[in-house]
């Protein structure tokens, strides 16, 4: 009887201690400096034809009163909006739903959608809207600035930031089972890691096709597919989005999971028995891009915007709003997201990543069969 | 009869048959309009490539693969289904043995767990059940495996065993108390009456919930997403084809398989709906508060455990949902914390406007189409109506991420342009929902005397005067409990929505949706919460003014 009092009365506490992920809060942005920066960069950047800034406040803010519709796929960038509403005037609405339902959405209206930005997300998903012919080239001025492996050579979309992928461990898990963490992608092959592997399907999650794509591209092909065939090996199942894999390693589900290394992963390791490990071999990346639809109304604020947060203002106030690396060089790489060795970043070819796509992804889904659907 | 009086007569008669007739012509317009027109330009995009017909996306599916999902689908939802509808019949019984308190307890708990925000108790699941599950792993030392068709079952029949119950419920009380009692009367043991006597009449009841829930389990994707693992069903394949591959073509013609074995299930719901006709008598409501069969014997250890069982496993499941908003499990030990609140999304508050006005609105308006949709149907019999209600339950049997697509297919390019509309929103939820109030009232029908209308005809009322002025008052409870229910899955729900919303008009089902996808648990708990106190608010206050009008009737 007492027993089962005190496995009830545990119960109770244990339930009450339920593991629950969360990222911790993103401090607000927006300084007063920014501000008083506003009048000058304003001038540059919204092109404002050849008229001082002091002159009156309709050359600073030539689009104020116009609001903007964005499609957001960039996890906690709207703390950053703010931001450029005050400098700019332009409201800024947003939606927040993943590239590849957006990418679903815009064909299934053929393209005729009513937001007029795209902010972040996957790049495949861009790469595939601009040969359906829905995105407008646009070549910011801002754009010299940012390394041209980073952004579309036809201007179709320019990269914010990099997400670079890695593994997220946990520690307790590792510890009970007697493994020590991976260090390396071909360490994840190792038999001794199976059923503790946790990622997303490649062909929902941008990220994962993006860390399939670019180790295959490192590697080459015939090893690329002798580590993925091993790794497969180890997986149970794939998860149905990038943001699945995570939270079920920090709640003791799988022992690694294979993630996107953002500043919300790192706040995992103050809150759960988890440690953010950058692979040795070599760091697989996407750029979350920006771009702007074809159909939009408001292509000039648009362009204000986009300008914006190409800028090493709303760069650094992007970075502020959730840490990732930067896409512009002359931005710092931000604390929150680890000691990531850019050297390591692979070499690759984002371009392919569109054309490989199909390909790739009927190669995936013969090696898993059916532990994942496509 | 003076001829003036006559004509007068005459005319009023002519408007309330004009009346009855546009108000049917612009109910069948609003389905055709609003769910056949979507339907069909969605599924256009299967037999279309480039512009050209094709079958080659059917061709694609003959696979053995095709073969193994719809073999998965039709498991997981006969399973669900059948062990829903058992569970939900306990629990249905006993509400209806009990009487005053017990009985609003049970009645209102039900209502009540009806509002569950999807995936956040496949969320509590995993926390409880899962690998490193709270109860399995750190209480029973064991590391069970919560991913597979069972706990796609599990969580299934959790998420709609209230829906269920509260429907069984009504078929308990409609029925002819005075059989129940004549046989305790002649000796009858609990259980000789529970199925000689209750289950028979039932059975009609049973029957069409069983078939209901077989369709809702089919069209979910939400469950077997998140708790499936690699067990993969129809459902979830047509998601990710769209969402994976923007594959429309090939997701359309997954969700055309799963039509056939959905119109199987309506038309044994239509049959058993036939069986409970002229089923009527004295209900519970004539019994005053008194119980026809109070709970005795082995019945009752039965009942009582099935229903206990269900208190406890929504208390696990709120109370974890609810702790989880408030603290943070920094590495096993209980912490509280409101960080969750500063970390919600912007546009969080004006989501919430939105969700609050978008399902109201949806939900009176599909209570009041609903009912009239089953009028037409079940008492007037018009000719084609059959087609028109199967029509109305397509929403319900695809998946809704496909009847979303098919909107924005539909609804983006003239003659009919309402893309990043809240129009488009609504009308979205009242065409999901519709069949539910038209499945409660089609019940209520059966239950329904029809001499009352035949009465009322022989004394001179118009067909207006008799929808005005006894169907709808009959059927008021039907129009509240509908309003609650619709309301409820307005607000919760996100399957078709994910596609409609636009920025600046968001809602917060959305969001959640959305929070989760992130893996922001923590503040997904939070909107949830939200969500849950919202509706459970509106719920208890719509539930008082039904008594309270009720009081004000007698």
């Amino acid at each position: 009887m007492k027993k089962r009092m005190i496995a009830a009365a545990m119960a109770v506490t244990v339930l009450a201690a339920s593991l629950t992920g969360c990222q911790s809060s993103k401090p607000a942005e927006t300084t007063a400096a920014a501000t008083t920066a506003a009048a000058t960069t304003a001038a540059e950047t919204t092109k404002a034809p050849e008229t001082t800034a002091a002159e009156t406040t309709a050359a600073v803010k030539p689009y104020e009163g116009t609001t903007l519709n964005v499609m957001l796929a960039y996890g906690g960038a709207d703390a950053a909006f703010d931001g450029f509403t005050e400098k700019t005037g332009i409201k800024v609405e947003y939606v927040e739903i993943s590239t590849g339902k957006a990418l679903a959405q815009l064909q299934a209206e053929n393209g005729n959608t009513t937001a007029d930005v795209w902010f972040g997300g996957g790049v495949d998903s861009y790469i595939s809207a601009a040969k359906l012919g829905y995105l407008e080239q646009y070549v910011s001025p801002e754009a010299d600035a940012i390394n041209p492996a980073y952004r579309d050579s036809e201007g179709y979309w320019t990269g914010l930031a990099l997400v670079p992928a890695g593994f997220l461990v946990n520690n307790d898990v590792l510890k009970e089972k007697n493994l020590e963490a991976p260090k390396t992608w071909e360490d994840l092959t190792d038999p001794k890691y199976k059923g503790e592997i946790i990622m997303a399907s490649p062909a929902i999650s941008g990220t994962q096709y993006a860390i399939l794509n670019g180790t295959i591209q490192a590697l080459g092909e015939e090893k690329g597919w002798e580590v993925w065939k091993g790794i497969n090996d180890n997986v149970d199942f794939y998860a149905q989005g990038g943001g699945e894999p995570g939270p079920k390693c920090a709640a003791g589900e799988f022992g690694i999971a294979v993630l996107a290394m953002t500043g919300g992963t790192f706040a995992m390791e103050k809150e759960y028995p988890v440690t953010a490990i950058y692979p040795e071999d070599m760091i697989p990346w996407t750029p979350a891009p920006i771009g702007i639809f074809k159909s939009s109304q408001n292509k000039d604020a648009a362009k204000v915007f986009v300008d914006y947060f190409l800028s090493k203002e709303g760069q650094e106030a992007l970075r502020e709003a959730d840490a990732r690396v930067m896409a512009r060089g002359d931005v710092a790489v931000p604390e929150a997201i680890g000691n990531v060795d850019t050297d390591k970043l692979i070499n690759q070819d984002v371009t392919l990543f569109g054309s490989q796509r199909e390909d790739l992804l009927a190669k995936w889904a013969e090696l898993v069969g059916d532990k994942d659907s496509k | 009869m003076n001829r003036h009086t006559e004509n007068r007569r005459n005319l009023r008669y002519a408007r309330a048959e004009f009346a009855d007739r546009l108000i049917l012509a612009l109910v069948l317009a609003g389905i055709a309009l609003f769910i056949l027109y979507p339907i069909v330009s969605v599924v256009a995009t299967s037999f279309f490539k480039d512009g050209r017909f094709t079958l080659e996306y059917y061709r694609e599916l003959a696979t053995p693969k095709s073969l193994k999902l719809i073999k998965n689908s039709l498991w997981v939802s006969t399973l669900s289904s059948v062990f829903t509808t058992a569970a939900a019949f306990f629990i249905a019984l006993a509400a209806f043995a009990e009487s005053g308190k017990r009985r609003s307890f049970i009645r209102n708990g039900l209502l009540l767990t009806m509002i569950s925000p999807p995936f956040v108790s496949a969320l509590a699941y995993i926390l409880l059940f899962g690998r490193r599950g709270i109860i399995t792993h750190q209480i029973l030392g064991l590391s069970v495996n919560p991913y597979g068709w069972h706990g796609i079952v599990i969580l299934q029949v959790i998420g709609s065993v209230s829906f269920a119950a509260l429907m069984l419920l009504n078929s308990f009380d409609n029925l002819d108390q005075r059989l129940i009692l004549a046989s305790r009367d002649l000796g009858a043991t609990p259980a000789q009456t529970l199925f000689g006597v209750i289950l028979p009449l039932v059975r009609p009841g049973l029957l069409s919930v069983l078939f209901m829930l077989f369709t809702m389990n089919l069209a979910d994707f939400g469950t077997p997403i998140v708790i499936g693992g690699n067990y993969k069903v129809l459902a979830t394949e047509a998601y990710t084809q769209v969402i994976s591959t923007a594959n429309l073509g090939r997701a359309s013609a997954i969700s055309v398989l799963m039509v056939p074995a959905a119109a199987l299930a309506f038309y044994f719901y239509y049959r058993a709906m036939k069986m409970n006709e002229g089923n009527s008598g004295t209900g519970r409501a004539a019994m005053g508060d008194v119980s026809a069969y109070p709970l005795t014997g082995g019945v009752a250890v039965v009942t009582r455990a099935v229903t206990g069982l269900f208190f406890l496993v929504m208390a696990l499941k709120y109370g974890n949902i609810f702790l989880s908003a408030f603290s943070n499990t920094a590495k096993g030990c209980l912490d509280f914390t409101l960080d969750y609140f500063g970390d919600l999304p912007r546009s969080q508050w004006s989501s919430f406007r939105h969700s609050l006005v978008y399902s109201a609105i949806a939900a009176a308006v599909a209570s009041l189409l609903g009912i009239l949709l089953s009028y037409y149907t079940h008492r007037r019999k018009i000719r084609g109506m059959r087609g028109a209600e199967f029509l109305a339950s397509l929403p319900h049997i695809i998946p809704g991420t496909f009847y979303g697509l098919g909107y924005v297919a539909a609804f983006s390019h003239p003659p009919i342009y309402i893309r990043g509309t809240s129009v488009i929103i609504i009308a979205n939820l009242i065409f999901r929902q519709l069949s539910l109030t038209c499945k409660s009232a089609n019940a209520a029908f059966t239950g329904l005397n029809r001499k009352l209308e035949d009465a009322a005809r022989d004394l001179g009322a118009s067909r207006m005067d008799i929808l005005g002025g006894i169907i709808l008052p009959l059927l008021r409870q039907i129009f509240v409990t509908g309003f609650i229910s619709i309301f409820t899955s307005c607000m919760t729900s996100v399957g078709a929505i994910i596609f409609l919303i636009s920025p600046g008009k968001n809602v917060a089902s959305a969001e959640l949706f959305q929070s989760i996808e992130n893996g922001r648990y923590g503040v997904a708990s939070v909107q949830a919460v939200f969500i849950i106190l919202v509706t459970v608010s509106i719920n208890l206050v719509s539930m008082n003014l039904l008594k309270r009008s009720k009081r004000g009737g007698k």
